[in-house]
């Protein structure tokens, strides 16, 4: 539901790096979506759309990496990375006392600019 | 080309929230970001916590100053009930955002009069999923559930639960006329967010509502 908020969020750090940098324009930008982030990847990519119009992103295309949802659990010490979208028990011993290491990745990590 | 550019999506948002931060610590002001779901009892428990801090006239809690911040996609009724109180306040039209963000409150702090509080309650606008995403500047997040909700309701909406120090579970004059299962919303929040610290109160008979700020108290300095 707040996926507009982040697509202009996204714009705003790809404007200001491209007039820093000197950049005239921007093909794709590729971000890490957690699956635990509670952004939803097709509403993204239909917000961005949106509010890309008139900008120096105007052409650019959003390439969405979905990150699944993995932990440690301290107490059986194992590694586990789940299908689900929230973890909440070690799905190997049940336990609610594990660390959550990815899923919640709300991240830019590359842009294709010009 | 292809360039290398690791930011958080959110760090505008994030920045400026340590900013607000900085000038709520800097005037001694604990701030509570309430969220919850729309009808679940924010403004009413807002309402009753400040009754009750100044019942019959004479303040109870000397050490609480309180202010409010009413956030809200359209309209000042809220704003307006806490005015009445005699609470400073102010009130933030979303438009059309779901949520608040910390540009929109960073906007409003010069309109409160930060030297004069050490409490600030920042009203969310109703809805449980989005205001988790946002940071606005607080020291904790609080939330109410209103067990009319029903008792799925943690399991369906996690991020609120996992993200909250306090879960305040509204309406419980209501439990005898609903089949809400009140021991599985406590059983299901704190296996989502164990160091969750849980409140059973009514806004409509007063239940509850000393024992949170009693709270409150030992979290204001």
């Amino acid at each position: 539901m707040h996926e507009v908020s982040i697509a202009l969020s996204l714009l705003d750090i790809a404007k200001r790096y491209c007039d820093r940098e000197g950049y005239k324009g921007i093909e794709s930008i590729g971000v890490k979506i957690g699956k635990a982030s509670g952004v939803m990847s097709e509403a993204l990519l239909f917000a961005f759309d949106a509010v890309k119009i008139d900008t120096i992103a105007e052409k650019a295309h959003l390439i969405i990496d979905e990150i699944p949802v993995s932990g440690f659990c301290s107490t059986c010490n194992n590694n586990f990375s789940v299908e689900e979208t929230y973890v909440l028990c070690c799905p190997r011993c049940g336990d609610i006392s594990f660390r959550l290491e990815t899923g919640r990745e709300l991240d830019i990590y590359e842009m294709e600019v010009f | 080309m292809k360039v290398k550019v690791v930011t958080r999506i959110l760090e505008a948002n994030d920045r400026i929230a340590v900013e607000n931060r900085r000038l709520f610590n800097d005037a001694g002001v604990y701030v509570i970001n309430l969220m919850s779901a729309p009808g679940a009892g924010k403004t009413s428990f807002i309402e009753q916590t400040i009754s009750e801090i100044c019942r019959g006239g004479k303040k109870l809690y000397r050490k609480l100053s309180i202010g409010v911040i009413e956030g809200d996609i359209a309209g000042t009724d809220d704003a307006q009930r806490i005015e009445r109180l005699g609470i400073p306040v102010v009130q933030i039209n979303t438009g059309s955002a779901c949520h608040l963000d910390a540009n929109m409150v960073n906007e409003v702090i010069v309109d409160l009069p930060l030297n004069d509080l050490n409490l600030l309650i920042v009203e969310n606008v109703g809805n449980l999923v989005c205001p988790a995403e946002f940071k606005i500047g607080e020291d904790m997040k609080a939330m109410i559930l209103s067990i009319t909700e029903g008792d799925d309701k943690p399991l369906k909406y996690p991020l609120m639960f996992q993200e909250s120090s306090a879960l305040i579970l509204n309406k419980i004059d209501l439990l005898p006329y609903t089949n809400v299962d009140i021991e599985k919303i406590k059983k299901d929040s704190l296996s989502l967010n164990k160091s969750l610290k849980i409140f059973e109160v009514s806004c409509k008979t007063g239940e509850g509502i000393a024992e949170w700020i009693e709270w409150l108290q030992s979290l204001v300095t």
